[in-house]
């Protein structure tokens, strides 16, 4: 038994409204699908901002002193050390990165950037008696002493990113530092 | 009383509206088999009530995420217990979705005209997974940022949109995490999913309830709702809560380990990312499947055929038009279930196996220990955030910068080998550096020209060898006493924390052995000791082993201080004004001085 048939309110009104026109409902409905519109696409514009925004370009940096580098080639690891901008924020002298530096010949140095090129996690080096290789722990792709990809099915899509290195100086290893998109085959700066 | 309720159900309607739902007709009689959605939404109702409560507390920035996770997880009474039952009810709701989706494919239930309420379950186990992904992060510990980094940066795979879907999902030109990572984050968490959640939960009760009204054309057999589909159903959301109390208390109630465990903050800093991060257990057989790929393939594994795999789970309802087509969806759903768990044994047996993997969670457990140690010092935590804690702490940074830095010369090992070997040892062993028991082995004839002290340097053939081999050899007992307290009193000049009960109670002995230097063993023959003796033969001795002594030594060792000209190979690591042009910065400097003195925090 409905209680609600019962109250006057729900009785059948006696008039009937008059039949509005179709253009009429049309452009009701336009100007309210317009009212929620702009609203919609003002905060999917704003949602995507963080797309204006670059990467900082590559500069050169200076990284370390020559006399930190073992004479055998063996790879050291060394921060990045420059001003962070992170939104609102500017950390002065914070490590924005980190790099691998092998040293070639008395007074030649390859870098390497430490992320991964497969899913951008950090590389470390295993030092072994054979010279040991460069391991990433999250897919273990693993490299040679020269970011050379050591398995044929490795995860990573390419070699390790290796980066611009100039001596400067009596001793000062500068590197031309910047981000490369992970998990292509190619290596592209980040933007 | 009674008015008042017939006027609010007149009112309202919704008194009636709950007779009619308890008193509706379940087709086929109750059955044991139709409590899933019910525990499902159990689960949901947990997580929504712990989860605003966390929300409530949760401070999503990189500055505050981990410490405000730490402050109720260590702080807020029962925070622990609120945080368990959250993320615990998670994962169980995933594992329900999963039954309840799995019973609807064996037992035909999802063919017509039930399409659309298999098609919902689906989704909401995405949701559910959603959820999962996004809430992981919020912790904001080591473990959370690298496996989340490492999944959020599988985006930039996709062709065309994925870096820039990439820099959407953390709010920022990446590639690491930024600011606006964590409230996109968690708007997603609390906001979207959630919402995304509740709405297909809704829309699935009323998918059911239409396919009950189109199947149920002869009624006879149906009982209704209330009571016993409902104390099925109430009975089964009570298992699930205990088995939610039973996961979350698997751990005891100790705070040290309570609950669910929270790592030590998140480091952006790439040199230090967390290298034993794995994905969540739902996700470890994908990540053992995408092992099989070649990395230039890797798109395959982890978007191509997944997404293929789910649109082809959403079509099974048509596929099972056919018998064979039923018996088609049976043998998918049970072999790739089975294939996923077997991954994901074969990626943990894997992992147990790695040495590189297990040393790395060891290292991070004993972060987390130790941040949650600093944390609860008397500083407690500054505005800056925890990781300061561990940045600015010597026991955390020294053995890092000494491994780095000095590790290619000296070594850092204990009595029984442990510790950081030397690459090339070619320099003194500097561990316990100037407490007593290293200054007796250094005056020790049958030590000071072996590996451990002068033995691989330039001095092995030096005067302070000669003099220690020529004048202490061969001693009476009472002369090696003396020997010792000269030890001692040098050894007291570094004022180590280690020793200082030790050097408080010894004052006579060091007033004597002070004298000792001087005569009869003649130290000041060549080395500064106060106001006897004069710089430039030998290292000043006055203050040796402080934190003062030991960072200018670091800084420059061939200063007239220390060994002037006849400095061995050692390298300067600041000896400019300019910190640019220095190998170390002072803080470094600083941490390894505290480092060797072994002067860092540890509780009373």
């Amino acid at each position: 038994m409905d209680i609600h048939h019962d109250h006057p309110m729900t009785e059948t009104p006696t008039t009937t409204e008059p039949r509005r026109g179709f253009f009429a409902s049309l452009a009701a409905l336009a100007l309210a699908a317009f009212g929620l519109a702009v609203p919609a696409l003002t905060a999917v514009a704003a949602y995507v901002n963080p797309l204006r925004r670059k990467s900082a370009a590559g500069r050169f940096i200076r990284v370390a002193s020559l006399t930190a580098l073992p004479s055998d080639g063996t790879p050291r690891k060394f921060p990045v050390i420059a001003d962070r901008v992170d939104a609102w924020n500017r950390y002065p002298n914070e490590p924005i990165g980190a790099i691998f530096l092998c040293r070639t010949e008395s007074d030649a140095v390859e870098a390497y950037h430490v992320v991964c090129p497969h899913a951008g996690c950090s590389i470390v080096f295993q030092q072994s008696d054979d010279g040991g290789k460069f391991v990433c722990p999250c897919h273990v792709a693993s490299f040679d002493l020269q970011g050379k990809r050591l398995d044929k099915t490795s995860p990573s899509p390419r070699d390790m990113d290796t980066l611009e290195v100039e001596i400067r100086g009596k001793a000062e290893v500068w590197v031309r530092f910047e981000n490369y998109i992970t998990g292509i085959t190619d290596k592209i700066a980040e933007a | 009383m009674k008015k008042l309720l017939a006027w609010f159900d007149h009112r309202s309607g919704l008194i009636e509206a709950g007779r009619q739902y308890l008193d509706r007709p379940v087709p086929g009689g109750p059955s044991w088999l139709r409590v899933w959605p019910s525990t499902i939404l159990f689960t949901f109702l947990v997580q929504a009530v712990t989860g605003f409560v966390l929300w409530s507390y949760y401070s999503p920035s990189d500055q505050s995420a981990w410490e405000s996770v730490y402050y109720i997880q260590h702080e807020v009474a029962g925070g622990w217990l609120l945080r368990a039952m959250h993320h615990w009810s998670a994962q169980v709701a995933l594992v329900l979705i999963g039954i309840y989706a799995l019973q609807m494919i064996l037992t035909g239930a999802y063919r017509a005209p039930r399409e659309m309420v298999f098609g919902s379950v689906v989704l909401l186990g995405g949701c559910a997974l959603g959820l999962l992904l996004t809430g992981d992060l919020l912790a904001w510990d080591q473990n959370s940022y690298a496996s989340t980094h490492v999944r959020v940066s599988f985006l930039k795979l996709l062709p065309w949109i994925g870096d820039d879907l990439f820099k959407i999902a953390i709010g920022g030109p990446g590639p690491g995490f930024g600011h606006l990572t964590l409230p996109r984050f968690l708007a997603l968490h609390v906001g979207l999913f959630t919402a995304a959640f509740a709405g297909l939960f809704l829309l699935h009760g009323l998918f059911r309830h239409r396919a009950d009204q189109l199947e149920t054309a002869t009624p006879e057999r149906s009982t209704s709702y209330w009571p016993s589909q409902a104390m099925r159903n109430n009975l089964a959301a009570f298992a699930v809560f205990a088995v939610i109390m039973l996961l979350s208390l698997q751990n005891g109630v100790n705070p040290e380990h309570a609950g669910v465990e929270l790592g030590s903050p998140a480091d952006l800093d790439p040199a230090n990312k967390y290298a034993a991060a794995r994905p969540e257990w739902a996700f470890l057989g994908l990540y053992e499947f995408a092992h099989l790929f070649p990395g230039s393939l890797s798109l395959l594994p982890i978007f191509v055929i997944p997404g293929l795999l789910f649109a082809l789970v959403l079509a099974m309802p048509w596929i099972a038009r056919t018998k064979p087509g039923h018996y088609f969806n049976v043998v998918l759903i049970l072999s790739l279930l089975a294939g996923l768990a077997l991954l994901s044994v074969h990626s943990i047996r894997k992992d147990l196996a790695n040495e590189e993997h297990q040393l790395a969670i060891v290292r991070e457990a004993d972060q987390a220990r130790r941040v949650r140690l600093l944390a609860l010092g008397a500083d407690g935590i500054p505005g800056d955030g925890a990781l300061s804690l561990l940045r600015n702490d010597p026991k955390t940074q020294g053995p890092k910068l000494f491994a780095q830095h000095c590790a290619s010369c000296h070594a850092h090992v204990d009595a029984e080998g442990r510790g950081i070997a030397a690459e090339d040892p070619s320099a003194p062993n500097l561990y316990g550096f100037a407490d007593r028991a290293w200054l007796v082995g250094l005056l020790d004839p049958e030590r000071i020209a072996t590996a451990e002290y002068f033995g691989n340097t330039a001095f092995r053939g030096g005067a302070m060898v000669d003099h220690v081999q020529d004048a202490l050899a061969d001693l009476f007992e009472d002369e090696k006493e003396e020997v010792e307290s000269l030890a001692i009193a040098l050894s007291a000049e570094a004022e180590l924390p280690a020793q200082r009960e030790a050097d408080a109670r010894d004052t006579a002995r060091i007033a004597e052995g002070k004298t000792f230097m001087v005569n009869p063993y003649g130290c000041t023959g060549c080395h500064k000791f106060h106001d006897k003796g004069r710089l430039g033969g030998a290292p000043d001795l006055t203050g040796y082993g402080s934190r003062e002594w030991t960072i200018g030594i670091i800084n420059d060792p061939a200063h007239p201080r220390f060994y002037g000209d006849d400095n061995d190979r050692m390298p300067a690591y600041a000896e400019s004004d300019d910190p640019a042009e220095n190998l170390l910065s002072a803080r470094d400097i600083g941490l390894l001085a505290d480092w060797l003195r072994g002067a860092w925090y540890e509780p009373e």
